[in-house]
């Protein structure tokens, strides 16, 4: 393109004398040397313009190049695979794939591979007992649920049936025994094993050893049993191996509506298994929940933060009751989780909401506390202009009037220093302790299990000191120490407002939650109007309990206290008891009496100086230790303090329990 | 013969090139429009106004967000800066009785307008609902650098970018995101690689090149070419902010690599410290924004902040530049009147100048002024007893944004250049012993003050 462009432009000019038969043409039409000449330089005018409009065209096509590939540039190495590894779908139309399954039982050591690729595989001593259980995806093979129940012991077999049923129908059930699985197996769990096509299942005896492989509700795959011989032995390690025939994706999915919610359920239901109808085809529980919205919601624009572990199932049944608490803000609820588990992010995700792992730090307790500590700061990281953060935990239920309680109650804690947090749970709040779902207390104890924390306090002096991970602290007793919570106190509700069902748990057994936790007393009236909020102030309160203690009547001091017929078979009433407490720290008698009252009694809860509010035969009971309470001036001169004698064996916390 | 051939030849390449220049001409005209429409709305705009396609973007665009609740406001530099310059005019324009499309008529490729993220509660259908308009939408995701700060934590992307395009005009969506100290925060705008990159000419965004840092504008409603668009209540102001937005995250990685290697100080004196140099800082930053003067970290705070992001507990001070043609001589009673007298003066304006005022619970607020020359800059220190001068030299630097103690503050950009200037290659090792006249790297001994001029340039309260 270019060697045309100089060498004519100069030659012409020197071409006069000669004429050829195209120039004598031309000069009889024009016969003007001038015109010539033009036309000549016309041309070369020409082709230059031509070469400009050239270059320029050049130019601008390289600028736009370079300018879309400077853009190529930055961070080219920034393109990792974040997507997540999705199981290689398997269209129908192609060759039907089958799994190779292998599955092992014995006495110590139970495994299960799939295509070669171990899912399961225990051998640790002293863990694991009971059967084993895995769902498979039937179309891609993919683990969607891995559970193990101690069906050696009472209940894990109704737990069982519960989580069988919830499986979805065409799934792919695996079973496998480790050492014992038989003794609290009951009927229920041996008729639905036996609906599931098992033999061996429902006859399963004592130490046997057992393998299934099956599809719900349809065919049994393989099934090994090998029966002890004896009470003192086991029976013989059994091994299946089994060919597992693949269905295809679209029989595996339902053909819900094409929306952005489905589309979240229809990536849960794919991954994970054991959330019952959520994931049914025909009838799908909800997973938007559009509660009401509270007039004049204060806490419309403040965080909450759900703390949670590898507690999936929990954090699904927490996040039901969140999102269908009236006023609630679901773009203002992040899920902290400790450790990178994906089945609870896959829970976060299924409702939407924002979730954040955290790398797990240091062990057990201080992990928690660390965890805790993180979740925290990122909730005021997040929301800078949040002066609180709700804080709440994955293995909690939460009353539909939770924002409205907060709603109501939450200006205390801006206008009363001497407030530390708003708590949702009363410690003190039993079926047969709790009564008045409008009435507030303030105590000294810090309950925790779903309360508001003040953005100062968190900032100013529990961030900068909070326990470094080689201390091996509980976050919330630390808080609980008197150089944290320095004379303040915190504002609960007679009828706690959060219900704690976890039983699994850190500190945490089925016997303990049984005898301190299932009884507790939860509301479930919406919309309840708190009475007197602005009573709950440091001087009103002190106003509001003398009133109360003038007009109480006086209990009958003979009578023991853990009798029922302690107090009279009235309703509405107000009474008092006078127990003894030396010093600011002696609940000798409060322990005994909290104890007999099947209330909390593992360490002093729900007072205030010297003072216990709780109900009693729907009478409102007040205890007051003397002398060390101020209102022990309220106690007539002939009443003497109860006193009751601590037990002379030292009883730690099951002892408590096995009262109950 | 020869001649014949020449003449031919010329006049073929003339018919050639004649026939090429016209394909080009065609082809040019062509490329251009449909690059960025201007071969198109050029004629149209001026004359009919309210047909241009920047104009129905913009419009498609606004309707989108008040259907959809999307906050956002109107950025745009080059419209914000007409709309300052006609304030007055659209006051004045009732709704709907606009003749003349003045604003979003000009040509452009794209407008840009900011979405405040916190306010925003349909972030999932939002897209399908755009792409059902007919707008092309663009997403771009980063990780969020609130959660850097804090040890091992790992959450979804957060968007910071949205580009979307209607026919050859784009409106660029930069999110805004609250972060603590008060500001709005916006991403880098940084392709990943399986982003079109021929999607849009992203190097003619005004926002994203960095990321950028802003006061929180209060808004108002306004019509402008007969749409309801939202814009800072103070555009000039957002305008002057612009130029100096850019934003550096603190090394927070590299903070927790030198805790491990350090530990951090947690007693109780350590804590009381870094509680009152925060709050020090706090009322200085005040004071000096009330003011209107600029200042950045320097020294000691500087360096706490760049090696690990936060008060180092031993400083015992807080060190803040300034440059000297932004001082202001009301700047002692200001800060007197913020509580803080002044304990020493050193210098005068021309020369030297450094003042020195008395925080509560002894922590000392050092204010030193920068004087530039053509190659580098430079302040002055002055010891007292002898009223000899020392003179620390940096090389120049601009100034950025970045998050401290909670608080949006300025710190040199280049800050590894300044912090080796002041510490020297050694920096990352904690010292406590610092002489002031003799540590330094780059400090000079620049003469003495003449006796007569001791009274003025050496003032001790």
């Amino acid at each position: 393109m270019d060697d045309w462009k100089p060498s004519p432009l100069i030659k012409p000019f020197g071409a006069r004398k000669k004429r050829s038969w195209y120039l004598t043409w031309k000069y009889k039409l024009t016969n003007q040397r001038t015109l010539r000449r033009f036309c000549q330089t016309g041309a070369v005018l020409f082709l230059l313009v031509t070469v400009i409009v050239n270059i320029k065209l050049i130019l601008d096509t390289r600028r736009a190049i370079s300018e879309a590939s400077e853009d190529l540039e930055p961070e080219q190495d920034y393109d990792d695979t974040l997507g997540r590894l999705e199981p290689p779908r398997r269209r129908g139309s192609g060759p039907r794939r089958v799994l190779d399954v292998e599955v092992y039982s014995s006495r110590s050591k139970v495994y299960v591979a799939v295509d070669g690729t171990t899912v399961l595989e225990d051998e640790a001593r002293e863990q694991g007992r009971g059967i084993h259980v895995i769902v498979l995806n039937q179309a891609t093979g993919h683990v969607m649920a891995k559970r193990v129940f101690d069906t050696y012991s009472p209940h894990e077999d109704e737990a069982m049936v519960l989580f069988l049923n919830m499986v979805a129908p065409g799934r792919v059930l695996i079973c496998t025994v480790k050492d014992e699985g038989s003794f609290h197996l009951k009927d229920t769990a041996k008729a639905l094993l036996r609906s599931l096509g098992s033999q061996a299942g429902p006859a399963l005896g004592w130490r046997d050893t057992w393998v299934f492989v099956g599809r719900k509700g349809g065919p049994v795959l393989g099934e090994k049993h090998s029966k002890s011989p004896a009470l003192s032995s086991w029976g013989d390690p059994v091994l299946l191996k089994t060919d597992v025939p693949l269905s295809s994706a679209e029989e595996a999915e339902c053909h819900w509506a094409d929306t952005e919610m489905n589309r979240r359920r229809r990536r849960f239901c794919s991954k994970v298994e054991g959330y019952g109808s959520v994931c049914s085809c025909k009838d799908p529980t909800p997973i938007e929940f559009s509660p009401d919205l509270l007039p004049d919601n204060k806490v419309l624009n403040v965080p909450v933060a759900v703390i949670a572990g590898n507690r999936p199932n929990y954090l699904y049944r927490m996040l039901r009751s969140l999102l269908s608490a009236q006023g609630v803000s679901p773009q203002m609820i992040t899920v902290f989780i400790d450790g990178y588990y994906e089945e609870p992010m896959d829970v976060v995700a299924l409702f939407g909401l924002r979730g954040i792992q955290h790398t797990p730090i240091s062990i057990k307790n201080a992990r928690v506390s660390q965890h805790y500590k993180a979740s925290l700061t990122a909730t005021f990281n997040l929301f800078p202009e949040a002066k609180f953060a709700v804080v709440l935990e994955e293995d909690l239920d939460i009353a539909v009037d939770f924002f409205s309680f907060l709603s109501q109650s939450i200006h205390l804690l801006e206008e009363d220093d001497s407030l530390y947090c708003i708590s949702a749970w009363n410690d003190q709040g039993y079926e047969h302790t709790a009564e008045d779902p409008a009435l507030l207390y303030r105590v000294e104890t810090m309950p925790g299990l779903g309360w508001v924390l003040r953005k100062s306090l968190y900032k100013e002096e529990l961030e900068p000191k909070w326990p470094t991970p080689e201390k091996l602290w509980d976050w919330d007793m630390w808080m609980r120490m008197p150089e944290q919570r320095r004379g303040r106190e915190c504002i609960i509700p007679d009828v706690s407002r959060s219900y704690h069902f976890g039983i699994v748990g850190l500190n945490m057994n089925g016997y303990f939650h049984e005898a301190y936790f299932k009884k507790h007393k939860f509301n479930t009236v919406p919309g309840v109007q708190l009475r007197n909020v602005d009573s709950l102030k440091k001087d009103a309160y002190e106003v509001e309990i003398h009133r109360l203690l003038s007009e109480a009547e006086v209990l009958d001091h003979s009578k023991n206290p853990c009798e029922d017929s302690f107090l009279p078979d009235t309703e509405g009433h107000t009474y008092v008891a006078f127990i003894r407490m030396e010093k600011e720290d002696d609940f000798t008698t409060w322990t005994q009496l909290a104890k007999c009252l099947h209330i909390w009694d593992l360490d002093v809860r729900g007072n205030h100086r010297g003072l216990w509010r709780l109900f009693r035969k729907k009478n409102h009971f007040l205890v007051v230790g003397v002398p060390a309470s101020p209102y022990s001036v309220k106690k007539p001169p002939s009443v003497t303090p109860i006193f009751l004698e601590p037990p002379p064996k030292e009883e730690g916390a099951p002892g408590a329990a096995e009262q109950i | 013969m020869s001649r014949i051939n020449k003449n031919v030849i010329l006049a073929l390449l003339t018919l050639t090139s004649s026939a090429f220049l016209l394909f080009q001409l065609y082809y040019y005209k062509h490329y251009l429009s449909a690059k960025n429409g201007i071969g198109l709305s050029k004629s149209k705009g001026s004359r009919i106004g309210f047909d241009s396609t920047q104009w129905r973007a913009v419009k498609k665009f606004i309707m989108l967000t008040s259907s959809q609740n999307v906050p956002v406001f109107l950025i745009d530099p080059l419209i914000l800066e007409l709309i300052s310059k006609n304030f007055e005019q659209i006051k004045n324009t009732s709704h709907g009785s606009t003749s003349e499309c003045k604003f979003f008529c000009v040509p452009r490729e794209f407008t840009a307008f900011a979405l405040q993220y916190h306010l925003w509660k349909n972030e999932e259908g939002w897209f399908r609902i755009a792409e059902n308009m007919g707008f092309q939408c663009l997403k771009i995701e980063s990780k969020d650098p609130r959660l850097d700060g804090i040890d091992s934590l790992s959450g979804t992307e957060i968007p910071l970018h949205y580009i979307c395009r209607l026919a050859t005009h784009a409106i660029h969506l930069v999110v805004f995101h609250e972060r603590s100290g008060n500001y709005l925060w916006h991403g880098h705008l940084r392709l990943k690689g399986h982003i079109d990159k021929k999607f849009f000419p992203f190097r003619k965004l005004q926002f994203g090149r960095y990321p950028g840092a802003f006061d929180r504008p209060e808004l108002q409603q306004v019509t402008i070419d007969g749409l309801e668009v939202r814009i800072p209540k103070d555009p000039v102001h957002f305008l002057e902010e612009i130029p100096h937005s850019r934003f550096i995250e603190c090394r927070y990685k590299e903070a927790r690599a030198f805790l491990q290697q350090y530990l951090d100080d947690n007693t109780v004196e350590a804590m009381v410290f870094r509680k009152s140099a925060k709050e020090l800082l706090q009322l200085a930053a005040k004071t000096l924004k009330k003011l209107g003067v600029r200042f950045w970290l320097s020294s000691g705070t500087c360096l706490g902040w760049y090696r690990q992001c936060n008060i180092i507990p031993y400083s015992k001070d807080v060190d803040l530049g300034i440059f000297i043609q932004d001082y202001k001589s009301d700047i002692i009673i200001a800060f007197q009147d913020a509580g803080l007298p002044l304990k020493h003066k050193f210098g005068k304006v021309e020369d030297s100048l450094e003042l020195s005022f008395q925080g509560k619970d002894d922590v000392k607020l050092d204010i030193f002024f920068f004087y530039e020359e053509t190659d580098h800059m430079w302040n002055g220190g002055t010891q007292a007893k002898s009223g000899k001068k020392f003179k620390y030299l940096f090389p120049k630097f601009t100034l950025c944004w970045t998050e401290f103690v909670d608080m949006k503050v300025n710190v040199p950009c280049e800050t590894i250049e300044y912090i080796e200037a002041n510490y020297g290659k050694t920096w990352k090792i904690p010292i406590k012993i610092w002489d002031w006249k003799n540590s330094p790297p780059n400090v000079q001994s620049n003469g003495i003050w003449p006796i007569s001029e001791w009274d003025e340039v050496i003032q001790l309260y």
